[in-house]
């Protein structure tokens, strides 16, 4: 190799190794202005505007780490459970409430009580002010309206079961994961072990379409592929927003009925964060009224936590009657009900 | 004191400095690899220790268990089998059309290789519903939307473009010289039968082992339609204990089913004797195969021009108006940037790693026997557990100024998909003729001169392909990045999930197409090299210039 061509090859290694060790600086955490790192499980285009109203209200950064249904919730709680050690987050928002005491349980997070939770109810709050939840989602039915009539609309869990409806038109995420697992862990609370599971053998017997997530649900019922099925009311909401034919039914509210259950958002301190102060901040700004309200408006919360001047677009002021379930109570038998319905369902 | 350094002097004597990089680069390959699985061990012991109920042996052996895995085995199988199948009858279809045409077709389906499979998935659910509409307005019997059948239809569609991908890159592993000779004395139909396809079979089988780890490694699209795999249980396993070690244990039959495949297609590859022509067609005149032949090759053509269509409308009719992609791709510049760079790195550091592990793979010893386990292992476990290994293992206080930073996304692809780069150079390694790595080592004036001017010419080809495989496996990463992936960034893929689960189904498939059109523009750059590489006759002049070398 003569001389030209050997310099040309060094300064090409060269050139190699520092766009590396560039890339490496620019992609470092910059420590310099106020960061907090929020690990979250909202979905990103409802909560990235409040990260960029926080930003713009405080001047802190904010980092943010989202998780995806498509990895089966397994992702941040797992991360945050293996960083236990040395974390990374500051704060954790969470969709639902289940993975929040599980982390809770594990010791992944501090208590902190917030000034801004001062109004919302205490079925919302841990007693040790290790999370506090608002603005919930309730478990609905979405209904294809060019395909089932009002008056074949299903109104309870157990319309399932009705041979009016033929097991392939009707959808629900698996039981495993999401939302869906803590409703059927809910329903394992209200209605006991033997009614809950012999409910869902029924379902899966049936041959129900078990699907990947509350979303698939809602697009398999919105293409008209399902008659109807049991998805979160922020994919429902979502679904009629963008303008498909479908309604939503909320299950069980006569007088007697379980009523549905209601999953409130929330949010957590993390135990041994590196930046706490700017994490209260965010929690104090997250659980603001304000900020519960900007939720409502942009489609995320359909069921406030307490009095606000706006209401859900989508199902308004209408008084839901919610499960008669304590949160807390959920969580001991979840990883028993979900070992269940693994065995049930996926077979 | 004395003693001791003269026993390091000693030991300097004997190792040269060239041996000490090796060392430590394949020490560097180790570490990034199979450094998460390392995590998960200790992770293991750490709960076997504390005697946590968790780890049970249903864990591993149960009824329900070994029927799904048997289910998803025979899923796998039939899936990767029919795809090889469809790929050879396409492959050889590329043979009667121009070098410019196959070319575009291949690049074409590179492209489509990173768009998530639940794309397809849903994209195929959408037209069986129509088409079911529509035979029922005519009183037809319905396709079944639920099944087995309907979930291999589904896999075999969204694995079509990499199974003829694979299969015409196993095809053209055949020597061309082997092929002319025959052609002069049998009709075209037998070459293909009793020389190409026997010839070609080792290629073939370790293309049909990547499909079949791919295709046991998805539960996307079965579960869309109704087919519970073994994949889904682990998921369920982890969501249901949180226990990586748990996880771990219930993945392990899988572990071994695919680490049985890749054991079945290393034997296969060591058969290869071949010298490749991977970017040219085995025929100087295109082939007359017989009408039967014919027949197949247009079936297999028409499924994939029904794959495209579907595929193309799919994306196309979703994306909207151009004003609406021009502001998804305005909106995503950050990811695609992002996306870009970690691409980058991960080939940068996947690919010489990799050379020098496919040269250890070479030698017929334990120790090359140890290094296919350790390539082996990393592909059959479930990507989430790759992150949280790479948490284990990453963010202790020793190596904690490294946990945080953009390395760990980019270690936990090269982690996954570094393996796939070893394979396909261990190939590539066996292609050329030993004698003339033995002649550069003879002959060569130093290591820059063997690389640069002998041993990179002739690998070309299999590096070429290597990064591009790396690069679209990476593009379309998620599992493992969403558990590494620094606070403040985001990858394409990343984005792509968080509105598909929003159903913003035009900015869905603006992002899908946006990581299509960068694959296609990787693929492009590799092919282009190729060619460049060609016309300045660098390739074909390597191997004259190993006596230019000695002179």
């Amino acid at each position: 190799m003569n001389h030209k061509k050997r310099t040309l090859l060094i300064s090409g290694i060269i050139l190699l190794v520092g766009i590396l060790l560039l890339s490496a600086l620019f992609f470092y955490p910059h420590e310099q202005q106020r960061t907090v790192v929020v690990y979250t499980s909202v979905d990103q285009v409802f909560s990235e505007p409040i990260f960029r109203s926080f930003e713009n209200q405080t001047g802190i950064k904010v980092l943010p780490v989202y998780d995806v249904e498509a990895d089966k919730t397994t992702g941040l709680v797992n991360r945050l459970l293996a960083e236990k050690t040395n974390p990374q987050a500051d704060v954790f928002w969470s969709a639902e409430f289940v993975q929040t005491l599980l982390l809770k349980n594990e010791s992944v997070l501090a208590p902190y009580s917030s000034p801004s939770a001062y109004d919302i109810p205490a079925k919302y709050r841990d007693p040790d002010n290790y999370w506090a939840g608002f603005g919930g989602r309730a478990r609905v039915f979405i209904v294809n309206t060019d395909r089932l009539s009002p008056d074949n609309y299903p109104h309870s869990i157990y319309d399932m079961l009705d041979s009016r409806y033929p097991g392939k038109s009707i959808g629900i995420a698996y039981p495993i994961f999401g939302t869906m697992a803590t409703q059927s862990a809910a329903l394992y609370s209200v209605l006991g072990q033997d009614k809950a599971r012999l409910l869902l053998t029924d379902l899966n017997k049936r041959g129900i379409r078990t699907v990947d997530g509350n979303s698939v649900v809602r697009d398999l019922v919105s293409s008209g592929q399902l008659d109807f099925g049991l998805t979160d009311s922020d994919d429902a909401c979502n679904a009629i927003q963008m303008g498909s034919h479908v309604t939503i039914i909320l299950p069980d509210q006569k007088e007697g009925e379980m009523g549905t259950l209601i999953i409130p958002s929330t949010i957590a301190l993390i135990a041994g964060a590196h930046h706490i102060e700017e994490g209260k901040a965010f929690i104090d700004f997250v659980l603001d009224p304000n900020t519960e309200t900007s939720l409502v408006t942009a489609g995320w919360i359909q069921l406030p936590s307490r009095n606000i001047s706006v209401h859900s677009p989508c199902i308004g002021n209408t008084e839901i009657h919610g499960m008669a379930v304590n949160y807390t109570d959920i969580y001991p038998g979840l990883e028993r009900t979900k070992q269940d319905l693994t065995e049930i369902f996926v077979r | 004191m004395a003693g001791m350094l003269s026993f390091f002097q000693k030991c300097r004597s004997c190792i040269s400095q060239r041996t000490i990089v090796y060392v430590v680069c394949l020490l560097a390959f180790f570490i990034i690899v199979f450094g998460p699985l390392l995590g998960l061990f200790l992770d293991l012991i750490k709960t076997l220790l504390s005697g946590s109920g968790k780890i049970t042996l249903s864990l591993l052996f149960s009824e329900r268990k070994i029927v799904l895995l048997g289910e998803s085995v025979g899923l796998a199988l039939a899936v990767s089998i029919a795809g090889i199948g469809v790929g050879i009858a396409i492959a050889t279809l590329l043979w009667q059309t121009g070098k410019k045409i196959t070319y575009s077709i291949l690049l074409l389906l590179l492209a489509l290789a990173p768009i998530p499979p639940y794309i397809y998935a849903l994209t195929w659910s959408t037209t069986l519903y129509a088409l079911n509409q529509f035979l029922a307005s005519i009183g037809a019997a319905l396709v079944p939307s639920t099944g087995w059948v309907i979930s291999f239809w589904v896999q075999l569609m969204a694995l079509l473009p990499l199974a003829i991908f694979l299969s015409y890159i196993g095809l053209a592993s055949v020597d061309k010289t082997l092929v002319e000779a025959a052609r002069t004395i049998r009709s075209d139909g037998r070459v293909l039968r009793e020389i190409i396809l026997p010839l070609a079979a080792p290629s073939l089988l370790v293309a049909c082992g990547f499909l079949f780890l791919i295709s046991i490694t998805d539960y996307s699209v079965p579960s869309l339609f109704g087919s519970d795999t073994y994949a889904l249980d682990i998921f369920a396993q982890f969501s249901a204990s949180n226990s990586p070690s748990a996880t771990f244990i219930s993945a392990i039959p899988l572990l071994i089913v695919t680490i049985a495949v890749l054991i079945l297609c290393r034997s296969g590859i060591r058969k290869l004797a071949q010298t490749p022509n991977w970017m040219v067609g085995s025929w100087d005149t295109p082939p007359e195969f017989p009408t039967s032949f014919q027949s197949i090759q247009k079936g297999a053509f028409a499924l994939l021009a029904v794959q495209m269509m579907v595929i193309f409308f799919g994306l196309v009719f979703s994306v909207g108006s151009w004003n609406k992609f021009v502001s998804t791709v305005l909106f995503s510049v950050n990811q695609l940037q992002y996306s870009c760079l970690v691409v980058i790195a991960v080939v940068l550091i996947t690919i010489p790693f990799s050379l020098l592990v496919a040269h250890e793979l070479m030698n017929q010893n334990a120790r090359s026997s140890l290094w296919w386990l350790i390539i082996l292992i990393p592909i059959a476990i479930p990507s989430p557990l790759i992150g949280i290994g790479i948490i284990s293992f990453w963010n202790i206080p020793t190596l904690s100024f490294l946990y945080g930073t953009s390395l760990m996304p980019i270690f936990a692809s090269v982690s996954r998909f570094a393996p796939y780069a070893v394979i396909i150079l261990f190939v590539q390694y066996r292609f050329i003729d030993p004698v003339l790595f033995d002649a550069v080592k003879v002959f060569s004036r130093d290591i820059i001169d063997e690389w640069f001017e002998v041993k990179i010419p002739l690998l070309a080809p299999g590096l070429l392909i290597a990064s591009g495989v790396v690069a679209a496996l990476t593009l379309g990463e998620l599992g493992a990045t969403i558990v590494v992936v620094p606070p403040g960034h985001e990858t394409l893929t990343i984005k792509i999930y968080n509105y598909l689960h929003y159903g913003a189904s035009a900015e869905v498939t603006g992002l899908c197409l946006i990581m299509a059109i960068v694959t296609f523009i990787i693929g492009l750059c590799a092919v282009s090299s190729i060619l460049w590489w060609r016309r300045r006759g660098i390739l074909n002049q390597a191997v004259p210039r190993i006596g230019d070398l000695n002179e």
